[in-house]
């Protein structure tokens, strides 16, 4: 090798920022290459990213069934739609940004509408890029939210990232699967599976519940760690499945908690927090209620933990919702005494 | 022109619906639609009644002649596939689909009325007969590309119809559509441009210049076939010809004229134009006449 040329090795093009220089693990696209194999349906679509979207191992292993479409959102989703009335599949990849906010009509007009069993699969969600706003979806869950039919998975982390796979199978129509990378190796992971339309019970606690998705899970836990040393017992609620949200769970923890935190790596318009309001005034749950995620505002490029700290996605902005909701709670109980 | 078969027809396969490659039967169905998408437009007085005139021809050669179908069963797995991109031009669209017995008669009664499925921007609310809902422009054109990709990835003998307007060229998509196709060659697809010269703004070129056309089509991979859309026989030639190669996606520029063939309409550049009662039964007068 000549010494300042690049080499393979040298060869990211991941757009994660990260310190380990080892390749990252596939937990992903090793599940869609399996399941693959068991389903001849199975066809995946990329608009040039095999690498980011971890669909490198399906293009070379399933080559007969790798459409590359090259840098071309809006056609892709048109081509998996003519697909999928064909009998496959398809499972279309790409930046979260750009399988929702850039190819929107597309997606409801051909895929939506008529439910069709296409897996819009995003990676980048969120604030989770150094590029910036054109590549930040902090409005992708509001928009698929919107759209009738439309199934909407986001994994906790990586030790959900293979059970994406059979939960959007799982779904007999269109599923959008938003998805975190692994930042870095994860030697220990214990992997874990998704129930479509549940959510998951992490930790118990009477004082108040935080419900999260996507990577405000872990920083939810330890929102409830801090909490519990002030002498309050939260519990925690991973919402791996946002559209259809588990309403019965929602509502009969804010019944018995009077007190709901929302956390999310998205807009707190139309995302998580949106349904679970929506959900408990609906059911006219009296509760302090708090959401956490992007204030309305645009962000910048930046490492995830900078932008986490920067536009209030951690686990002290979950601690000081919890605190401004116990505070409308308890006003609320004042008043109505 | 020859009446035998496009192709031998794939064995265990149903028997699709007989076609018809003569052209004075061919012309004189033409005739008969274009009546009736007068008269489908009629009640309301207003409609896409030029696009309709226009695209008759095409519509009946592509019905009559050229797919294979079974309206018996209009799921059939090799069916050929046809896809209107435009979606709003249903009166031709709706008129052809009765006559070839892929709807009923009667459901034209309820064509454009509340409630009907008969919409007037055509949806697959009114069954497989519509392959895709279109009509957001510029669509149909990568749900073709994706149901040819998976007819050859399938080893299904099935061909892949599209009618384009030329001003729904303007979209973006139809071009990322046209790179795949072209990437892809995919020689199972056919694409119909209704090149009619007419949008909302009016004539095509005067809202943006979209020439030359037939260049922009070969650049990106495809056989082009300039004809006149309005002639049954050059139509017939251009299938023909489509069929017949295997290395590239075909786009048939199909020059037509906007109300054809009812003189008092001919030429007149209205997107959704209104049809008055006696301007109406003016063209419904003028098409009563003997075939040319």
């Amino acid at each position: 090798m000549t010494a300042g040329l690049a080499s393979a090795d040298h060869k990211v093009d991941d757009f994660i920022a990260r310190g380990v220089t080892a390749p990252l693990p596939r937990f992903y696209g090793d599940a869609l290459v399996a399941a693959a194999r068991r389903d001849p349906r199975i066809v995946c679509l990329c608009a040039d990213l095999p690498g980011p979207t971890e669909t490198d191992a399906f293009k070379q292993e399933l080559p007969e069934r790798y459409i590359e479409a090259g840098i071309a959102e809006a056609n892709m989703v048109g081509m998996a739609a003519g697909m999928a009335r064909c009998g496959e599949i398809p499972f279309l990849h790409s930046f979260c940004v750009f399988v929702t906010r850039r190819a929107y009509d597309q997606v409801a007009n051909q895929i939506a509408y008529p439910g069709l069993p296409v897996k819009l699969v995003g990676f980048l969600p969120g604030l989770t890029t150094m590029l910036g706003v054109s590549h930040q979806a902090i409005d992708d869950i509001a928009m698929m939210r919107a759209l009738p039919n439309m199934t909407i998975i986001e994994p906790s982390g990586p030790e959900q990232l293979g059970a994406a796979v059979a939960a959007a199978l799982d779904v007999p129509g269109p599923v959008y699967l938003r998805m975190k990378r692994p930042d870095g190796a994860m030697a220990s992971l214990q992997a874990r599976t998704i129930q479509r339309g549940r959510g998951e019970i992490l930790r118990e606690g009477a004082d108040g519940t935080i419900v999260a998705c996507g990577l405000m899970v872990s920083a939810a836990l330890q929102a409830a760690d801090r909490l519990a040393v002030q002498g309050k017992q939260v519990g925690v609620v991973n919402m791996p499945t946002i559209k259809p949200l588990d309403t019965e769970l929602v509502i009969g923890l804010a019944r018995r908690t009077g007190v709901v935190v929302t956390a999310e790596n998205h807009s707190i318009i139309g995302g998580l927090g949106s349904a679970i309001a929506e959900t408990l005034l609906e059911a006219a749950i009296p509760v302090g209620f708090a959401r956490v995620g992007v204030q309305d505002t645009f962000a910048e490029g930046g490492t995830t933990p900078y932008l986490q700290g920067k536009y209030g996605l951690t686990a002290e902005a979950i601690v000081d919702g919890f605190i401004r909701a116990a505070a409308k709670r308890a006003s609320m109980q004042v008043n109505h005494d | 022109m020859s009446a035998a078969p496009h192709r031998t027809e794939t064995s265990g396969n149903p028997q699709p619906a007989e076609r018809i490659h003569d052209l004075a039967a061919l012309k004189t169905i033409a005739r008969e639609l274009r009546r009736q998408v007068v008269r489908l437009v009629a009640p309301t007085g207003q409609g896409y009644v030029q696009q309709g005139l226009g695209a008759t021809d095409i519509f009946t050669s592509l019905f009559f002649s050229e797919l294979r179908l079974d309206p018996a069963d209009p799921a059939w797995p090799d069916r050929d596939r046809f896809l209107l991109s435009t979606a709003h031009n249903t009166a031709i669209f709706y008129a052809t689909l009765a006559a070839r017995g892929c709807i009923p008669a009667s459901a034209l009664e309820s064509y454009c009325r509340d409630g009907s499925p008969l919409e007037i921007n055509a949806s697959e609310r009114m069954g497989p007969v519509v392959e895709a809902t279109c009509g957001s422009l510029g669509q149909g054109l990568s749900v073709a590309v994706g149901m040819a990709l998976a007819g050859r990835r399938q080893r299904r003998p099935y061909r892949v119809h599209v009618v384009l307007g030329d001003g729904e060229m303007q979209e973006g998509q139809v071009w990322e559509a046209a790179l795949a196709a072209g990437s892809h060659r995919l020689s199972n697809l056919c694409l119909l441009l209704d090149y009619n010269r007419m949008q909302v703004g009016g004539h095509v070129d005067s809202v943006v210049d979209m020439n030359p056309v037939a260049d922009k089509w070969a650049s990106f991979g495809f056989r082009v076939d300039t004809i006149d859309g309005n002639d049954m026989a050059q139509l017939l030639a251009a299938f023909e010809r489509a069929r017949r190669d295997d290395q590239k996606p075909t786009c048939i520029i199909a020059e037509t004229l906007v109300g054809k063939g009812a003189p008092s309409l001919e030429g007149i550049l209205g997107h959704n134009m209104r049809l008055p009662p006696d301007l109406a039964a003016r063209a419904l007068d003028e098409l009563s006449g003997e075939d040319a």
